[in-house]
Formats: structure tokens, sequence, C-alpha cells
């Protein structure tokens, strides 16, 4: 049958190559890898690993596939999925020394835990379901609880106050969910060479882990190709970022650390993925002003500024990039073997310090108030010193300006107030229209949706703080609305500062289609930044309280209605003139002791003087014994019967 | 003593009391009392019980042309041929199988037909003199069946399938003694040869053959894989997930225009099987997987070989990410078919088959799960330092396809050899360009119509045994909805079944089955959703426990005093009677 079957396959397969020439797209499938390291001022060193994968547009997406990932592929088929932005994070970004107005921090600092947004292309009406879908779908994919995302009190639909402007945005994020190698596998399983080789091939997981800070971020966005039958290309963007403390020896406390890659991560590159396009490592030293002035043009020089008084590179770099206040080394690893690893080390030479560029704003957020019933939170944007260097202010109307966005959302049990909005700037509190532009609130709605707040400020540029208040309520939940360790307290996720008129860029006068890196480093990107999580102690139930509440209420209740039945039956007439005959007879203290026991057994005392022998009493009494006994085994058996059997 | 008549207010208080309580009980009762939507327990029972007496057969149309026979008696051939059936399927009933009917009819030399019609007379009917004796099976045999479809062509598929073979008696003086047996592609097949009159018995016998190995059992074995292992999903679909494997990118990268492959090749098999199954094709290429077993170097063979003991640990799940498709939603069925490319350092790579052999196909399944097939580069030096990048050809392409098919085939149990070797002879099978030929595609119409029944009927009686051990256990309204469904497209499918409605049949048993499954499957059922008696019991005790007491003890007292006074009171009547 086989050899049958051959001939007619071959007829058929030069029919469809005629068919396939006559369609064909000749664009392909392309992976790139970067890695971008970077000394930081306060004796870190920051990694940034980037890759990027792009697909073509074609009519059979999440079918067919060379290198780009099926799984993402079908993912963006299957929720129609415009872009997306999935985020892991352990650590908070520390914006005074790492950082604050250049794009890889206004990109890659991002707030602890799960953040997720996504912009659905399907009717207005179906964008909450696709959302719901897709959280599901990366929940399974990541192994993180993203699905928790699914349920309406815990993401929110921004307009304007969160980056892209669409109607189509859901955002939400997860301030609790907890980073570790379990997220980072499968998300390096979308790259074709995991970590088997490349430059990925340097996560090695306790020494990323061990870090200050890191953060893995998925970006996809798909991209028209303009046709109706090829459909859109789709690029997915993967970066982690780590901050990391290179281990010293220096004994001078004001000297930079020197650190090589092995000594950051324990593990070299001993060459490159073979399947990417381009494979660069950089390596950016930033307000080395020495040297700012300096031309560059010729050998010597350029030797010079890779080796010289100030550090040393322990490899000459390719070529030497040079932007406004920072300097930019290129690696190729191409040349690297087994034999001979690329280990790029950098020694410092004389203490040497520096600065980072600032975004114009420190923010920081903090609650006030005590005790379990109010409270309020506050964000304080501080101005920073970089802020008159600055180039994004808006001059209107002769004045010098600020923009500044805040978005925040508020689970549904921070019930709040706002109409207590309060704004100081510098102290001075001020009446809302003077800095407050524009404001968009949605209330939160009881279990069913959290509330969300955007705000445009407009700032006089000379502010030195600017301070703002909200008031609150804590609301109850239901006890089976608590999550487990309920005590520790709830999170309100990161507010989010975002600055419009200023734009983070580096432009590095290379060209564009080079490094994927240095392209999405030119484009402007908005520099924002997110504040702290915060924890709000609610009142926390104990959780054994129903069946307390239960057996006290039924306790009473059954208390009550036995007495009442006790006294409709009782003959007050008799037990009187009993008590008569009984005092006359004995003392104070047995009548006392007769008159409690008749109480208790809630009968009257049995007239002695009554014509009953002893011997009919003590029957009576054998006779009670046995039924007591009965209705106690009885009992007893029902219990068994019921507590057993089912 | 007592000269009044003792009073009835407390007692009537008490025992009005605790009746009220005796009367809230059915109340209470109901009240504590969860929701179980009604299962047809009863017609759950009767399907399973009806499937294991009686198993499903569907009516198959045997017909058999004699052409070129003197004098036979149409009526005693067919007597005949009935017996040999029935001698080759052991009078046994399995599931799936044909209920047959036969009718033969005999076309003597001058083209005169004798007929004998089965009992149930199917509205075709051969007619007469148009298979010529002498002119028939010249040429090529794929022409050849296409000329027996164009003879029975008009028949009408009302009932059953219409199967036939055609045994044509040639007398040429000068043949040999030759006997040609093919098995078409669609539902024919003819035997051909010299003097076939004096072979009488023979020829009746491998008629009988045809019929029930290639027509009845589609070429498998009985003791191949089983109905059980239908490699479909319960919601009736199948996705098949290729991926190249390069274990070693480092060596080689070879890369594949799957699309292609996908558009020509497979999609006409995905329409052949479109009554059995929905089928739909992904591909993917996947780095840095080496395979988990060992393989060593064969000096004789000058490659490395792996053993079939190897293949249990062969897939290295650990480093193969063949990923669930996204795209496959709940309970679709993915087959997985790996093409691996071995690294420099285990290249060429050969199966070893027990006897010593190496595999022609290079490649292995797994039941339910897929096929591998090892793919060996052309040239295994590697050259450069610098990995090549290369495209698999077409002709290698088309190759893995072949291989791919005939695993796909096994997968389902058919056989891809291209004849059929019995004690009787051998029987020539033609291939079907779309991977399955129309009378196979019937057989595995007729066993996963079968599969799906015995499915659905085992799932929804587990559902009925676990409802009927758990007594308080929420059952909604959906499910008992659900079952309720599966058990109309059961009966719907087993009455199609008995009209010979293969495609009908089969789409209402594959909605039977997956009705079954999403009712077993339900969430309210997977999720704690019955509270238990300790908890009722919990609640309901601190109250009623105390109260019953008192109320309880309270009548009987009254009771007792009343009786107590009553009697004294008797006594003092008494007393004042006789005084």
């Amino acid at each position: 049958m086989a050899s049958l079957l051959r001939s007619l396959i071959l007829l058929l397969i030069v029919q469809s190559f005629l068919v396939a020439i006559a369609f064909g797209s000749n664009e392909v499938e392309e992976f790139s890898e970067a890695l971008l390291l970077k000394p930081l001022p306060d004796r870190k060193v920051l990694a940034h690993f980037h890759f990027e994968n792009r697909a073509p547009p074609s009519n059979s997406h999440g079918r067919h596939h060379h290198l780009f990932p099926k799984a993402i592929s079908q993912l963006v088929q299957k929720f129609r999925v415009k872009e997306m932005e999935l985020s892991f994070t352990q650590g908070r970004w520390n914006h005074e020394h790492w950082g604050g107005f250049d794009p890889l921090s206004s990109m890659n600092a991002k707030p602890v835990g799960v953040e997720l947004w996504a912009v659905f292309d399907v009717p207005q009406s179906q964008v909450d379901t696709s959302w719901k879908n897709l959280t599901h779908a990366l929940s399974g994919l990541f192994c993180a609880s993203i699905n928790f995302l699914e349920s309406s009190t815990s993401y929110a639909a921004p307009t304007w106050g969160f980056g892209p402007n669409s109607n189509k945005l859901r955002y939400g994020s997860l301030p609790r969910e907890a980073v570790c190698t379990e997220n980072l596998t499968p998300w390096l399983k979308l790259l074709p060479c995991r970590d088997k080789d490349g430059i990925s091939a340097l996560m090695n997981r306790p020494s990323v882990y061990r870090g200050f800070y890191h953060s893995q971020r998925l970006h996809l966005s798909t991209v028209e190709s303009g046709q109706e039958v090829l459909g859109s290309g789709i690029v997915l963007e993967q970066t982690l970022t780590v901050v990391l403390q290179p281990e010293t020896t220096s004994v001078e406390s004001n000297m930079q650390p020197s650190w090589s890659l092995s000594s950051l991560f324990g593990r070299k590159v001993v060459g490159r993925c073979v399947l990417t396009k381009s494979s660069n490592v950089y390596l950016q030293l930033e307000g080395l002003l020495g040297h700012e002035l300096k031309n560059v043009d010729t050998e010597i020089e350029a030797h010079e500024l890779w080796k010289n008084a100030e550090f040393e590179l322990s490899l000459k770099p390719e070529r030497v990039l040079r932007e406004s206040s920072s300097f930019l080394f290129i690696f190729d690893i191409d040349k690297s073997s087994d034999s001979e690893p690329f280990d790029i080390g950098l020694t410092w030479k004389l203490p040497s310090k520096w600065s980072c560029q600032q975004a114009p704003l420190h923010a920081s957020r903090f609650l006030m108030g005590s005790g379990n019933e109010r409270g309020a939170i506050a964000i304080l944007l501080k101005a920073t010193e970089s802020q008159e260097k600055l180039s994004g202010r808006d001059l209107t109307n002769g004045h010098c300006t600020i923009k500044a966005n805040i978005f925040q959302i508020f689970p549904w049990y921070i019930k709040v107030y706002y109409h207590t909005l309060q704004i100081f700037v510098d102290q001075q509190q001020t009446t809302d229209s003077e800095v407050l532009k524009k404001i968009n609130v949605s209330p939160s709605t009881d279990k069913v949706s959290s509330g969300m707040m955007e705000m445009m400020l407009e700032l006089p540029c000379e502010v030195k703080s600017v301070a703002i208040s909200i008031e609150y309520d804590k609301g109850f939940l239901h006890i089976d609305e608590y999550p487990p360790d309920a005590n520790q307290g709830f999170d309100i996720p990161s507010a989010l500062i975002s600055f419009p008129n200023h734009h983070a860029s580096l432009d590095f006068q290379e060209e564009l289609s080079k490094s994927p890196l240095l392209s999405s480093f030119k484009e402007n990107s908005l520099v924002r930044s997110y504040t702290e999580v915060l924890l709000v102690p609610l009142t926390t139930p104990d959780f054994s309280m129903p069946y307390n509440v239960i057996t006290i209420t039924c306790t009473i209740f059954a208390l009550y209605f036995g007495s009442l039945l006790n006294v409709l039956r009782r003959r007050i007439g008799e037990e009187e003139r009993f008590l008569k005959s009984q005092g006359k007879k004995t003392g104070g203290l047995k009548q006392l002791l007769s008159r409690i026991t008749a109480k208790i057994r809630g009968r009257p005392i049995e007239e002695q003087s009554s014509s009953e022998s002893p011997a009919a009493q003590s029957s009576v009494l054998s006779s009670k014994l046995i039924f007591k006994i009965i209705l106690v085994a009885g009992a007893a058996a029902a219990w068994q019967y019921f507590s057993t059997d089912k | 003593m007592r000269s009044t008549k003792p009073g009835l207010k407390r007692l009537f208080i008490t025992s009005s009391v605790l009746f009220s309580f005796l009367l809230g009980v059915p109340f209470l009762w109901k009240s504590v009392e969860i929701y179980r939507s009604p299962l047809p327990f009863h017609d759950i029972d009767s399907l399973s019980d009806q499937l294991e007496s009686t198993p499903l057969r569907f009516p198959c149309n045997f017909h058999a042309v004699f052409v070129g026979f003197r004098s036979t008696d149409p009526d005693n051939l067919r007597s005949q041929i009935q017996d040999g059936i029935n001698q080759l399927t052991h009078q046994s009933s399995q599931c799936g199988s044909c209920d047959f009917s036969l009718s033969v009819t005999v076309q003597n030399r001058e083209d005169q037909c004798s007929d004998t019609l089965a009992h149930s007379s199917t509205t075709c009917s051969y007619r007469c003199g148009v298979i010529k004796r002498n002119g028939f099976g010249v040429g090529l045999d794929d022409t050849v069946d296409e000329s027996l479809n164009d003879v029975f062509s008009g028949c009408s598929e009302n009932s059953g399938k219409m199967y036939s073979v055609v045994v044509v008696n040639k007398e040429n003086a000068n043949g040999g003694d030759e006997v040609k047996a093919v098995v078409g592609k669609r539902r024919h097949a003819w035997i051909v040869g010299n003097g076939l009159e004096e072979r009488y018995g023979d020829i009746v016998a491998r008629v009988s053959e045809i019929f029930v190995q290639a027509f009845m059992n589609g070429g498998r074995e009985e003791d191949s894989i089983q109905g059980e292992f239908m490699p479909v999903g319960s919601d009736g679909k199948i996705v098949l997930s290729f991926s190249l494997l390069n274990s070693n990118p480092r060596d080689w990268v070879y890369d594949w225009d799957f699309q292609r492959i996908d558009e020509a090749l497979l999609a006409p098999v995905t329409k052949a099987l479109a009554p059995i199954a929905n089928i739909s094709v992904e591909s993917q290429v996947l780095y840095h997987t080496p395979k988990s077993s060992f393989s060593s170097w064969d000096k004789k063979l000058q490659s490395y070989i792996f053993r079939t003991s190897d293949l249990p640990f062969f897939v290295n799940s650990n480093e193969w990410h063949l990923d669930t498709s996204a795209g496959a939603s709940g309970r679709s069925k993915i087959l997985q078919f790996v093409v691996y490319i071995p690294s420099g350092k285990e290249c060429p790579l050969l199966l070893q088959l027990p006897n010593g052999e190496i595999s022609k196909t290079n490649g292995f399944i797994s039941p339910m799960w897929g096929g591998v097939i090892v793919w060996n580069p052309g040239n295994c030096d590697k050259d450069s330092e610098s990995p090549s990048r290369n495209t698999i050809s077409l002709q290698d392409l088309e190759q893995i396809v072949e291989i791919f098919l005939g695993q796909f085939r096994q997968l389902f149990g058919l056989k891809s050899e291209d004849n059929y070797t019995s004690g009787l002879g051998t029987y020539k099978i033609l291939p079907s360009e779309r991977g399955f030929t129309e009378w196979e595609l019937d057989v595995l119409s007729r066993k996963h119509t079968c599969f799906n029944l015995h499915s659905c009927s085992t799932t929804l009686g587990s559902l009925s045994r676990l409802v009927r051990s758990l007594p308080r256990m929420i059952i909604k309204d959906e499910i008992g909805e659900q079952v309720k469904y599966s058990l109309k497209a059961a009966k719907l499918a087993q009455s199609n079944a008995s009209l010979g409605g293969y495609s009908s049949s089969a789409s209402s048993s594959r909605e039977a089955r997956s009705l079954a499954e999403n009712a077993f499957f339900h969430p309210s059922i997977m999720s704690v959703s019955y509270f238990s008696y300790e908890h009722c019991f919990a609640v309901y005790s601190p109250f009623f426990l105390p109260v019953i007491g008192h109320v309880v003890l309270a009548a009987v007292r009254e009771w007792k005093r009343y009786k107590q006074e009553k009697a004294k009171y008797l006594t003092w009547l008494t007393r004042k009677k006789t005084t």
C-alpha cells in the first residue's frame, strides 16, 4: 500500500507546490535575544534579558509554527487578543537609585505580584467573557492563580488613566501572588531554545531569585497586515529584569563592586541560541561625565573608553554607542564557544559615583487612621532633584506645568468616599479645580465590581510636594469570602502614576533594524511608576462563629421554651398547700432544699402524707429510672445510627 | 382521695404542644431535603442490558455476481456462501458487525442471468449482461474499480451499504492457472481467473472470505486493537499535533513546510474521516529535545541502534514540550505525531526489531498517544562549526507522511499492507488516495458507533451508581436533562443503525456519548456539593434535643398524673356509691 500511495502523493505535492507559489509569503518567523547589563549607583547590577519573537501575518496562525510558540498563537486566535501584557514581579523597583526616567524602568518596573492587562478585538459586549476565558487560559499556561482575576471584583476597565486608550481594555492585578521558578519555567518554554542555549542559559534559578528585584514580563501585540487574507502578525516580547548584588571583596566602602557574568549568575554563555537572528550583550554605563565631552573618533580613544583609569572591561566591545548621558558597549557572543565561554566582567579601579535620571515626581502611598472601622489612603508625590532638567513641561498659558495621571483600583470592601478627596499642594489645601483637571470615578458595588479612580493633575513646575488623601470605610465580607489566612490583611493593588507629557527614550543613533532591544528603547515610552501595595487589616471573624451562634441561640430558646411549658402546666395552688404542710413540719433549711429540688425537677413535691405505701413509691421510682435509662439508650442508639451509617 | 373530676387543661396543652412538634417533623424533613433531579435509572439499566444482550448490528447487503459460469444454481451458491460466512464469523455477534443479507446472481456464457435475492429485496439489482466476461479485468485495477462502481451505481443506500464481489470465469485457452483477487477502493471486489468453474468450492470459500475479512472486519485481526481504543475524543474531535523535534540544533537545524503538506495531503484524509471525527491539524518545530533512552553503535550497520525494548523510554516528557493544544477544547483527543531528528552524536539512528531486522519505517506508535518517526538527515557528518539550517525536502516529507498515514491507520486498528494473505490465497488491496477506503470507513463508522454507545452506557451506568450511592448529593436539573437527551440520542442511534443509516447513527451515537460525559463531568457534581448528616445534626440538635425532652416529659407526666388522679376519683366514686 505504501508504495502505491507514493506515486499519488508525489502528484499531489507537485500540485500543491504550484498553489503555494502563487500564494506564498516570504516572511518567516524571527527570534532575537539580547542581554543588557547596567551597573546601578547603589552598588547593584541590573540584568535585563530581552527576547523577541515575531510571527509574520499568516492565515495559519495557531496551526503551523516554526519558531513562534504555538500556545501563544492559539491564545491570540481564540480570544482575539489585540495587545496583552502579563508580568510577574517580586521585589520593589527602587525609583531613586535604579532610575525612573529611562525606557528600562518605565517598561519594566512593575507592581509586586501579577499584573495583567489586555485589549481585545471583539464586540464590546464580549470583552468581559474574553477576559475571563483568557485569565483561565493564562493561569494554566503559567502555573499561576491568574484565574482569580476572573471575578468582576478584581479587574477594572480603565478609560484614559492607564496607558493605551481603548474601551476594550481590561486591567487587573494580584498583589499577593508569589512568583517563583514554577512561573519562570513555562515562560522559558515559550522560547525556542528555552534555557538550554544562548543568553537564557544564564538563568540559574538560585541566582535569579536571590536578587533584589525580578520581573518577568510577556508582552504581545498583533500587527495588522492590511490584507484580509493574511490576518495579522504577532510580536511576542519576553523580558526578564533582575537586580543583583555582586559579591564584593573590596574593603573600600565607596568603591563600586567589580563583577563578571559568572560571578553574578554562576554560569557563562557558551554560544548563542542558533535560532536567533541577532544575539547581543550590551553594557550600559551611565553618567560617566569625565568622558562625555571627549570625541570617540579615533581608535586609541575608543580603546580608552573600555580600558581606562576608572574602570576596565574584560573583553573588547564590538562597538561603542553613545547617548547624551550614557555609553553603550556592544558585544557579540557569536565568537564564544565551549572552550572559550563569553564572560564579560567589569572591574572598577577608582571610586565612582553617579546618579540616575528620575521621574519628575516620586510617588509613595500609605494608610492613615487606626482601628478596624475606617481609615484613609494617602498618595504623596514628591518633587525629585532632577525635575528641573526635564524637558517634558507643558508651557500652556505661560505657566510651566507637569501633568500626572493617577490610576487606582479599590476592592469593593474598601468603601471609598470620593467626596472626601483632598489635595494638598505644598502642604496647602487646594480647591479641587486648581490642580485637578480631569477625574473619572467608577464606584464599587458590593460583591459585584471594584471601584476605580482615574485623575489627571496639572501641577506647577516648582511644586515641592503633593498629597492626595481619600477616606474609606472597611466593609464586611461574608464568611466564605475570606481568603485563607484572613488575619494577614487585604492587599490594595498598586496605584499607577504616569506622566503623559514625559516620554523616556534612549536613542543611540543606531540603525533601527539591527536590534529589537535598542529599537524598543528608541520608542517613546510613557514615564510611569507604581506605588507600594497597601495592606489593610479588616475585621476578621472567628470562623467557628456560626456554630457558636447556633448553639447559644438554640440553647436560650430551648430554655425559654422549656420553662414556658413548665409554667403552663404548673399547679400553684397545690404546691402552696403542700408547702404549707411542709413548713409546719420541717425547718427552714430543709424547706429551701426541697424548694430548689422542686424547681430543678420542675414538678411539685410529692405529698408525703399521701396514702401510697413506700413499696409502691419505690416501684414508681424504679420504673422512672428504667424509663430514663431507656431514653438515654435510645438517644445514643439514634446518634450512633445517624453518625455512622450515612 | 379525690371528689372532683381531674382537669384536662394541662394535659391538653402539653399534648397539643407535642402533637404540633410531631406535625412539624415532616415539614422540617422537607426543608432540609436537597434537590435531586429524578434520573431515569430504569432506562439507563435497560440500555446497558440491551447493549449487552443484543449487540448492535448493522444491515449489510452482500451481492455476489458470478459471470461466465455454465450451470450453477444460484440458490445452491447462496447457501454455500452463507455457510462459509457463518463459519468464518463463528456465529459470534460482535458489536458493530454486519447483519448481512446475501443475494447471488449467476450470469452464464450467453449473458443470461438467474438471481437469488435476499429476503429484504434491495432496490438495486445487477442489470444482466453489463459485465462482459472477456473484457473484464483488462487494464489498471483502478479503472476496473471505477467501472464496477458504474455498474452498481444505481443502488440506493437506504437500507445499509451494498458490497459486491464479482467473480469472472474467463476460460481463455492460453491463460495460466492464475487467479487474481482484488479488493477495490469502494465497496467492490473481484476475482478473475481461468477455469474457475472447476475450482468451484475454492472460489465460494474465497468469496465468503472477502465478505467477512474485508467488508465486515476491515482487514483487522480479531486480536488486534479493539474498539475500546478508538482514538476519538468524547466530543468527537481529534487534534493531530505534528511536532518536528531537533534534538540538538547545534548540530543541524531542520525545518519543514508543513502547511503545504497539510493542504495537499492531510486535507483529503481529514475530509474522508469527517463522519467519524472532526479532525484539525497543527504543527510546530521544537528544539533541544533529546530522547531519554540510550542508543548503541552497531559496527556492522554503521549506525546507532535503539531496540524495541527501549521504546517505553524513548519519549522524553521532560524535554519534549509537545503541549496540549489550547485550541482543543475540553475533551478532544490529541494525537501527537513526532518526527525526531537525532543529534550528531547519534546519527544515523535506526530502530531494530526483535528479530534483528531494521525497521523500514523507523518509527513506532503508542496507542491513544500517537506515533514517533525517527528521520535521519541525509548526511550525518557535521561539516562545519556553525549549524546548517535546512528544510526537509518534499520527497522526504512525502515519505514521512506515508509513514504517518500508516501509523494513523494503525491507531484506528487498520492494516497498511497492500495485500492480504490467507490460507486460500492472496488478495490485493487497492489503496485510496484519501488514506482510507470506503469499506474501511464503513467498518470504522460501525465500530465507532458501537464504541460510542458502549461508552455512553458505561458512563451513564457509573453516573447512576454514583448518584445512588450518595443520597445527599445535589443533582441539578441540567444533569437530568443531559441524561435524558443522551438516552434519547442513544435510542436514535440504535434505531438508525438497525435501519442502516451509517452516518446518522454515528453522529447520534457521538452526541449520546458526549452528553453522557457532560452529565458525568458536570461541574456541580465535581464540586463538594452535599452537606452531611453530621452537619444537619450539629445545626438542629442544640434546639430540638432539649426542647423535645421537655415536651415529651411534660406530656408523659401529665398523662400519668391524669391517670392517677382519675383512678383516685374513680375509687372515690365507687366508695361513694357503696356508701
